[in-house]
């Protein structure tokens, strides 16, 4: 699968590795070079430096062509811009977006976003380590 | 020498105890003595939505001071006001009357290591022209709530 | 009207103090704490201190009873935001700046009206439908001229002479008039101007407001 991840930070760069380990097709944008020392070692895709809420940058990252994008830049509000973009403008099939601020992330979801607050299933995940017992519950 | 003083009151004992303060000084300096009691409006209502619960607490609010200022020898008649925040509707109150005092009582919070002033003293200290002054009651140091006004 | 405007910064200051002129319910929002406290002494308490792409400051700002949202920031992403969660909140309407001119299709996707930066251009927006105006915006032209609507009031000073007797601002020029039946005229010197009637006008920008008081009669109304 042709896949766009904007954003590579920690979870951008982990899951670009993690997708190109699985044989997809995989470019990462960054509005900063530097940002690609955070790939594994021997990550085969694309790298594009460019700014993931402007048009001309996404295109020349390839968005007409992916069928998935990811936008998990640290600001919530980017994000949420760039999944718009690729959705209504890009027609990408799946756009898949981090927010940090659950209600935001809720809202966004109702209105037929792709989200994921890793705030609220971060709180989730240590409640039940505490409660039902060990990290090995909460699926690590 | 004050013309008129403005009292803003609530229910607290700290804005009983600035008016019969208000009621002295005006007595004193035969100046007029304004009572006015402020009932904040959510942004989610309009400004003159009915408040039909907080306008009668108020009206409780506004007899109570009259008899307070009755005791100290004073008529004073007080008024309700809808605004957003009491903080700038005092200010305001203050300006368009033309008084040079404002006299209110101060709550404070005691939170883990700092004594606060409510937002709205805050603001009328910070905002009106006219002379303020804030009358605190005695901390309870004992670590008991005192209540406070806004 | 109740008009939410996201963003205290010139833009949102300007256009809260026009609606606010104009008599209508207004509320910026604004997340930097000291450009709030300047913006508020000059609005009193129609100002306040949040962010406006947090569903829980749009709620205490009362936006289920909001009529318009201006979304007014200098970021194209909080703007976005702002009016999308306005939407889901069930504000009819919702305007936003945007900085970046490329942004505008995806805007206009989300149903949301824009408009580039200028106060000028939120307010000749907003004014289209406000009722109480006599006198709307309609285009602004690159070389200085702008083309304006204006409804002639009962009290009009001109009511009753025709285009001839008529003395507007210089280089304005009233290029069509419409009666109240919608019948649309090009008008002649001897052409009759009626209450009622609607004068579409062309006049240079800085002469907006002498053809207002000339066709309307006093100042009133919002400033363009």
């Amino acid at each position: 699968m042709k896949i766009l991840i904007m954003g590579c930070g920690r979870l951008g760069a982990r899951l670009a590795g993690t997708l190109d380990a699985q044989g997809h097709d995989v470019t990462v944008l960054d509005i900063n070079q530097s940002a690609f020392r955070r790939l594994p070692e021997g990550f085969r895709g694309r790298r594009a430096v460019g700014n993931g809420m402007d048009g001309p940058a996404l295109e020349r990252a390839g968005i007409q062509d992916v069928e998935a994008f990811f936008a998990v830049t640290q600001g919530d509000n980017r994000n949420y811009f760039a999944s718009q973009l690729a959705r209504e403008v890009y027609g990408v099939k799946r756009v898949l977006c981090r927010i940090y601020d659950p209600v935001r992330e809720q809202i966004f979801r109702e209105m037929g976003l792709e989200t994921f607050s890793p705030t609220s299933i971060g709180a989730q995940i240590m409640a039940d380590m505490l409660l039902k017992g060990g990290p090995a519950a909460a699926g690590r | 020498m004050p013309n008129a003083i403005l009292v803003p009151v609530t229910n607290s004992p700290a804005s009983l105890e600035a008016l019969t303060a208000a009621c002295i000084v005006g007595k004193q300096r035969k100046a007029k003595v304004y009572v006015v009691h402020i009932i904040e409006v959510l942004r989610s209502l309009p400004l003159n939505a009915g408040m039909e619960a907080e306008a009668r607490r108020g009206e409780q609010v506004l007899r109570k001071a009259a008899e307070v200022a009755q005791h100290a020898g004073y008529q004073v008649s007080g008024e309700l006001l809808q605004a957003r925040e009491a903080g700038s509707a005092i200010v305001d109150e203050a300006r368009d009357r033309g008084v040079d005092m404002i006299i209110m009582g101060v709550g404070y919070q005691r939170m883990i290591g700092s004594v606060q002033m409510g937002k709205t003293a805050d603001f009328v200290m910070r905002n009106a022209a006219c002379q303020v002054w804030l009358v605190r009651p005695a901390l309870d140091l004992e670590g008991g709530h005192a209540e406070g006004s806004h | 009207m109740y008009v939410i405007v996201a963003g205290g910064g010139k833009v949102g200051f300007y256009l809260a103090q026009e609606l606010l002129q104009a008599n209508h319910e207004v509320l910026v929002i604004e997340r930097d704490a000291s450009r709030s406290a300047a913006v508020a002494e000059e609005l009193g308490d129609n100002v306040m201190n949040g962010d406006s792409c947090e569903a829980t400051t749009l709620d205490s700002a009362g936006i289920a009873r909001a009529d318009l949202v201006c979304a007014v920031t200098g970021d194209d992403e909080d703007n976005l935001v702002v009016c999308d969660i306005a939407r889901q909140r069930g504000v009819p309407r919702t305007v936003a700046r945007i900085n970046n001119p490329r942004n505008e299709l995806l805007f206009k996707k989300r149903g949301i009206e824009t408009t580039i930066s200028a106060t000028t251009a939120v307010l000749a927006q907003i004014e289209q439908e406000l009722p109480t105006t006599d006198m709307i915006p309609l285009l602004q032209l690159h070389s200085g001229l702008e083309i304006v609507e204006i409804k002639l009031p009962e009290t009009s000073p001109i009511a009753g002479r025709s285009v001839r007797e008529v003395l507007l601002p210089p280089e304005s020029l009233i290029s069509l008039v419409v009666d109240p039946g919608g019948v649309p005229r090009i008008p002649s010197g001897d052409t009759r101007l009626n209450p009622g009637d609607a004068l579409v006008v062309v006049t240079r920008r800085e002469c907006v407001n002498l053809l207002r008081e000339a066709v309307i009669g006093s100042t009133h109304g919002l400033d363009t």
